[in-house]
């Protein structure tokens, strides 16, 4: 993956590979971007290119080659992940950074809301979901903002649902 | 946000259609991640750097379902999957998942089918069962 950093021109010099590095660090872990993903750590610098100055401000521009462990929802993809709030309307589920919502049509009809259960839950005749069920669910869409995503689950297909 | 739709759009991970970004990414284990992360955590409360909030989620949702829970057994997974030619996509998904039997997989992962017979599936799930069942 490429990154472009700016330096400032007090970081250039013999510790400039270590300020380059830091500077990775800092502005690429734990971001999320429509491309890639959440970007959940930096693995290893692979190359930093030659660097450019910028005419007019005297900083300098390296693109850095880098790898990194990210976490890309696809449409398609089966993950499982923890519910983390229901209401009538449907369940959330947390699957690490992402927060998937499962809304109410995609959930079993046979599966039904009792706001009166506490805590609040979907149930059917030998299932529960409520907060801190473990859930498998498909993901059936994904939108992408600048800094975050936002995806919709479905549990009503064969083999989705609680895990038990 | 046009833009954003038209971006993921073309992707389907049933028809394995990642997008050019992840068409040749490896992709890796729950447990691998765990275990890289919990390396890279470990080193950055030695050298007092800030954990980032994704990391402080996704360690634990690693710890939680990752199936095969010692370096060993990972690596153990690991070999088991690469005895199929399965893109690596597939392959990561079959050993998160830890599907039972062969229709399972190939209902979560639809890109399976037509691409491995139930036979030498049903070998490599009830090994990586085995793996799961017998590690320390």
């Amino acid at each position: 993956m490429l990154h472009k950093i700016v330096l400032h021109p007090r970081s250039l010099g013999p510790q400039m590979r270590q300020y380059v590095t830091e500077k990775l660090y800092q502005e690429v872990e734990g971001t999320c971007t429509g491309q890639y993903g959440y970007i959940v750590t930096v693995l290893a610098l692979v190359d930093i290119g030659p660097g450019t100055i910028i005419p007019g401000i005297g900083s300098a521009e390296f693109t850095v080659k880098y790898s990194a462990i990210v976490f890309k929802p696809f449409k398609g993809e089966v993950v499982d992940g923890v519910v983390n709030g229901v209401n009538k309307l449907g369940f959330f589920v947390d699957v690490g950074p992402l927060e998937v919502y499962v809304s109410q049509h995609l959930i079993p009809a046979d599966m039904v809301f009792d706001p009166n259960g506490n805590p609040p839950n979907y149930r059917s005749d030998d299932q529960k979901i409520e907060k801190g069920t473990l859930i498998r669910l498909k993901i059936v869409g994904t939108r992408v903002d600048s800094s975050d995503i936002f995806t919709i689950g479905t549990i009503k297909e064969d083999y989705l649902g609680v895990i038990e | 946000m046009s833009f954003g739709q038209r971006h993921t759009e073309d992707e389907d991970a049933s028809l394995l259609k990642l997008g050019p970004d992840f068409q040749n990414a490896d992709c890796l284990l729950i447990s691998e991640v765990k275990i890289l992360l919990e390396t890279q955590r470990n080193a950055k409360i030695k050298e007092n750097k800030k954990i980032s909030d994704i990391i402080q989620k996704t360690l634990p949702y690693t710890q939680k379902f990752s199936h095969f829970n010692n370096q060993y057994s990972a690596r153990e997974a690991r070999k088991v999957l690469s005895t199929v030619e399965l893109s690596s996509f597939e392959i990561a998904q079959l050993g998160n998942l830890g599907c039972s039997e062969p229709a399972e997989a190939k209902s979560l992962i639809p890109s399976l089918i037509g691409k491995i017979d139930d036979e030498s599936l049903d070998h490599v799930l009830k090994q990586l069962q085995s793996i799961n069942k017998f590690q320390s």
